[in-house]
């Protein structure tokens, strides 16, 4: 009986600071993260680093700068035509990743 | 390669009389678009954006439909758009002209409510059908949004398509002016937001996150397609747009850096925080609001940090997509609450009877918050729900919500009974404020949910999830036979009481609509249009459609007769299972398990269905309208 008192006291204290966070210990204004205990701090080098790779994580922004670009190309050919190209390998002078002529 | 059916044959355009119109009361100076849509707006009779108006409150003055009659609302008349998958949103009525949307591949069709049998034009854009295998939940789009033109340009309709474009369509004929991209599914990107125009501008948002999408709003010239400006909800202050008194009046949210320090290295550009809800727009104040959504991955053992500025409602200068303020619901979210949901706006005494302008927010994560919508200080924070787990209080001071450990998130652990569900105790559903009540009218769901993380690597264009879900209804519901998932409330945001309060089999997933008549209107997954009691939420009238409704009804009049009309076609999230076939319960992000039962209720279909007393329509009025005349229809 004592022991399994004093293993279930054991597994409470234990049990205890892995759920401690609550939101409430801000390091900074806006910044009040902190990690659950027996969690990193930083997961990098970590048993849960995503390892991410950052030829991946630059191609949202490589996706978004190639479509602007087209997008600009496209403005630019309706303001000097008055006609909407979608395609722009059709719009005279387009280049791939090129800018469009100042107007 | 769009299809135009046929093209309206009025020499003059019922939009453009519409707009010389507004124009008129307008004075001799050219009216700019803003003014134009509120003109338009304050005729009851239109219904000129997805919430009515800018205040986003799906409210109508109207009343000729009211609790003594709405026992004799009939079907009038009802269109197909032909397309399974979840209808959400609702059509836009201007004029003679109602506009309806459809999911992928997002074919716009204009009516002629003189003849609703007739289609004007119907745009069916050629899109990459890749498109519906990074869709998160369903192929569904929640609608479109409508510039009145001006002495050069003929009104426009925009329509999102889910491969990413923006385009803007001729209201008169339907045609294409312009096209751009905004998102690319190659790096995961759809987009199934309505667009939303200010001044001459078109916003849209971004979809995504569940593939760690980084999210983002855009603005367009809606004359050209030119981009305006573009402001993303992670990364670096200049690309989130702050202005230099970025929450100046409430420091203690968190003000410059953030975006960038609350992550750990470049997670923030895969760190999701799309917005694929609602905006809303102050003229005076020249701000828009919207949320933006979950961070990415949804393991948050990945991510480390508070993950600035996803989960957060924004108010921003339409102008120059600056932000004036931003406040985080949920910092370092561990259950997908993705705050994207409806921002409604209202102007009422507060507590100590100081009259202001304020943004009531019901959010997934179960509070619903009501804040100064002039400089983003939180005035109320209440559970929608009193079942709400994950979080014990919001401390109004601080803003910070007070965390229940026992239902936090991590991986090597299975964390059971958190509620609400990663679905949230609400969720895209447009709900409406009746200014009469001073309510606001709430549809709910009622699920709860088990959670246990894993590890994924980040591919673009692949999921980026990280969790399995089990899904339940909430401790009102009946969990062993799967109903009880959903409820209907009138909420006060001054007393943060409930007026009343309804059980529903399955969750209120479209939203809701209040009228002058002294009723809310709303639709149910299970298939039926209901209208309850804004006073009591006695339930006094309701129709079973041909399939379950996951969009908001709308209202508008026509001829002098007031029409209710809403979009049929159950889908969405809740509907996955039902539309894909699913059986694993934890499919669909555990949508599945979680409306095992709605395919006893409803099937797929997908359409508009318009009501009014009696049944009349044009057709009754006249059954000769409509009718075959040799030579009329060439």
């Amino acid at each position: 009986m004592k022991l399994l008192s004093f293993g279930l006291v054991a597994a409470l204290t234990l049990a205890t600071p892995a759920f401690a966070y609550d939101g409430t210990n801000c390091k900074a204004p806006g910044n009040c993260w902190e990690p659950k205990p027996g969690y990193p701090e930083k997961v990098e080098g970590s048993e849960y680093d995503p390892q991410h790779d950052p030829a991946e994580l630059s191609k949202q922004g490589e996706a978004l700068t190639a479509m602007d670009n087209r997008n600009a190309w496209r403005v630019w050919h309706m303001k000097q035509s008055g006609e909407f190209e979608y395609d722009v390998t059709k719009i005279p002078g387009y280049e791939e990743g090129g800018t469009p002529p100042a107007e | 390669m769009q299809k135009i059916l046929s093209k309206a044959k009025s020499h003059v355009s019922p939009l453009a009389l519409a707009s010389a119109l507004v124009m008129g009361t307008a004075g001799l100076q050219p009216a700019m678009a803003n003014d134009q849509l509120i003109e338009l707006a304050k005729d009851p009779a239109n219904w000129v954006m997805t919430g009515r108006d800018y205040n986003a409150q799906n409210y109508s003055e109207m009343e000729d439909i009211n609790k003594e009659n709405v026992s004799q609302l009939r079907p009038a008349w009802s269109f197909s758009t032909g397309v399974l998958n979840g209808h959400e949103g609702t059509p836009l009525v201007v004029g003679d002209r109602m506009f309806v949307h459809a999911p992928y591949p997002n074919t716009v069709f204009a009516l002629d409510l003189n003849d609703p049998g007739k289609i004007l034009w119907q745009n069916e854009p050629k899109q990459n059908p890749t498109a519906r295998t990074v869709a998160c939940c369903d192929v569904v789009n929640r609608g479109l949004a409508y510039w009145p033109g001006d002495e050069e340009h003929a009104p426009l309709i925009f329509r999102t398509q889910l491969d990413g474009h923006i385009a803007a369509l001729d209201a008169e004929t339907g045609e294409t002016v312009w096209m751009m991209e905004n998102a690319d599914i190659k790096v995961g990107a759809t987009l199934t937001i309505a667009p939303y125009v200010i001044k001459d501008m078109v916003l849209v948002g971004s979809s995504g996150a569940e593939l760690g999408v980084r999210g983002y709003v855009t603005a367009y010239d809606v004359k050209t397609g030119e981009q305006r400006w573009r402001a993303f909800a992670t990364g670096p202050d200049e690309e989130l747009r702050l202005a230099e008194d970025f929450n100046a009046p409430n420091p203690h949210y968190g003000q410059f850096n953030l975006g960038t320090d609350t992550w750990e290295g470049d997670a923030w550009k895969i760190g999701g925080g799309t917005n694929w809800g609602w905006y809303a727009y102050d003229p005076e104040e020249d701000l828009f609001y919207y949320g933006s959504g979950n961070p990415a991955p949804w393991n948050e053992t990945m991510r480390p940090g508070d993950n600035k500025w996803t989960m957060s409602i924004w108010g921003r200068e339409a102008e120059t997509g600056e932000a004036k303020f931003a406040y985080q619901k949920t910092p370092h979210d561990e259950w997908d609450y993705a705050g994207v949901n409806v921002m409604m706006l209202s102007e009422q005494e507060d507590k100590e009877g100081q009259m202001r302008k304020l943004l009531t927010h019901p959010d997934r994560n179960g509070i619903v918050y009501t804040l100064d919508r002039t400089n983003g200080d939180l005035i109320s924070a209440d559970k929608m729900d009193d079942t709400v787990n994950w979080v014990k209080e919001v401390q109004l001071d601080t803003g910070l919500p007070v965390r229940d450990p026992e239902f936090g998130t991590r991986m090597d652990h299975n964390a059971r009974d958190i509620c609400p569900s990663a679905m949230g105790y609400h969720n895209q559903g447009h709900d409406s404020y009746d200014p009469e009540r001073k309510k606001f009218m709430l549809g709910i769901n009622h699920i709860c949910m088990d959670w246990e993380p894993w590890m994924l690597p980040y591919r673009a264009g692949q999921f980026f999830v990280g969790a399995t879900l089990s899904m339940y209804p909430g401790p009102k519901g009946d969990r062993e036979n799967g109903l009880g998932l959903g409820q209907i409330k009138a909420y006060d945001a001054i007393t943060g009481e409930m007026a009343w309060e309804k059980m529903e089999r399955f969750a209120v997933w479209g939203g809701t609509m209040a009228t002058a008549g002294g009723l809310t209107f709303y639709g149910t997954l299970d298939g039926f249009i209901k209208a309850r009691d804004s006073d009591t939420g006695d339930l006094l009238w309701k129709h079973k459609l041909p399939s379950g409704v996951i969009g908001h009804p709308m209202t508008y009049k026509h001829d002098g007769r007031q029409y209710v009309a809403i979009m049929y076609g159950v889908g969405g999230w809740p509907g996955v299972g039902l539309v894909f076939d699913l059986n694993d319960p934890t499919a669909g992000l555990g949508s599945v398990g979680a409306f095992r039962r709605l395919q006893e209720f409803t099937q797929m279909g997908g359409g508009v269905m318009v009501f009014s007393l009696d049944g009349e329509s044009p057709y009754t009025d006249d059954p000769n309208v409509g009718e075959y005349v040799s030579g009329e229809d060439a």
